[in-house]
């Protein structure tokens, strides 16, 4: 059978948006148990560092490793494919807000807790800029809900991070889930 | 394939993603799986997660190989059209 060139172009054009459509909802996918580990780490780390203000750097010295493992846990399970770029991902996030740190310091708790999410909000929007509108809102979301704690909730800041920031991050999670 | 070959090179996708990427029927997307790994396109991967059943698929390099032809093919039919409407613009 001879395809006419209508036809191959047609299916060119079908084959690009099948890619494209794939390709993005499997993004998706593997965003979104990513998005609800931390969530709940959020809710776990920042519940105990409004408890416990003077052991932040234990808590999240603790969380920190825990995620990153449980995350490459996740996608492993998952059948995704996880070789050196979530390491080498990882160890840039950490040497950047370290670096961010040390050129800031003396830097209290407040603006370190705040500074992080803010830094994972721009990261959700840059993805987004070429995964598609819900990371983008992802991203946006964490940033203004971040800003709201830090400026008009002084005292309960970790709270709020626990309680809001971190179940922005679980409802994101089940949002791209159902993308 | 089209869908598949949009998952990075490598990864597995499990049967019920796929079907609700697709919007396909249980038996019509089994069909297609069915025909394509016996082709060697894709190859199929039954586990268990806990006690609950797992069918994931993946491209085959031949998959993959084989796809690639075909989008060759096509872009082939585009190029000799466009040639043949540029030599017909020449010769008028």
């Amino acid at each position: 059978m001879m395809l006419s060139p209508q036809d191959a172009a047609g299916a060119l054009r079908d084959i690009e948006a099948a890619q494209a459509r794939s390709a993005k909802l499997h993004g998706c996918a593997r965003s979104s148990p990513q998005l609800l580990l931390w969530g709940v780490l959020w809710v776990i780390g920042y519940g105990l560092q409004y408890l416990f203000p003077a052991h932040a750097g234990v808590i999240w010295g603790a969380i920190v490793p825990i995620g990153l493992i449980a995350g490459f846990a996740a996608l492993r399970g998952a059948g995704h494919e996880v070789g050196w770029r979530y390491g080498a991902v990882a160890l840039t996030l950490v040497a950047f807000f370290a670096a961010v740190f040390l050129v800031l310091w003396p830097i209290n708790p407040r603006q370190q807790a705040a500074l992080i999410p803010l830094g994972v909000a721009a990261a959700y929007v840059i993805a987004g800029i070429w995964r598609g509108p819900r990371y983008v809102t992802t991203g946006i979301a964490v940033a203004a809900l971040t800003l709201a704690g830090f400026f008009l909730l002084k005292q309960h800041f970790f709270l709020w991070m626990a309680g809001v920031g971190g179940a922005s991050l679980i409802l994101a999670g089940i949002w791209l889930k159902r993308a | 394939m089209a869908t598949l070959r949009g998952i990075p090179q490598g990864e597995w996708i499990e049967f019920s993603r796929l079907k609700a990427i697709l919007q396909a029927t249980d038996g019509n997307l089994g069909s297609h799986i069915a025909t394509l790994e016996g082709a060697g396109y894709i190859a199929v991967n039954k586990d268990f997660v806990g006690k609950k059943p797992r069918t994931r698929v993946a491209l085959t390099r031949s998959g993959r190989k084989a796809f690639a032809q075909h989008i060759e093919f096509l872009r082939t039919i585009l190029d000799a059209a466009a040639s043949r409407h540029n030599d017909q613009e020449g010769t008028s």
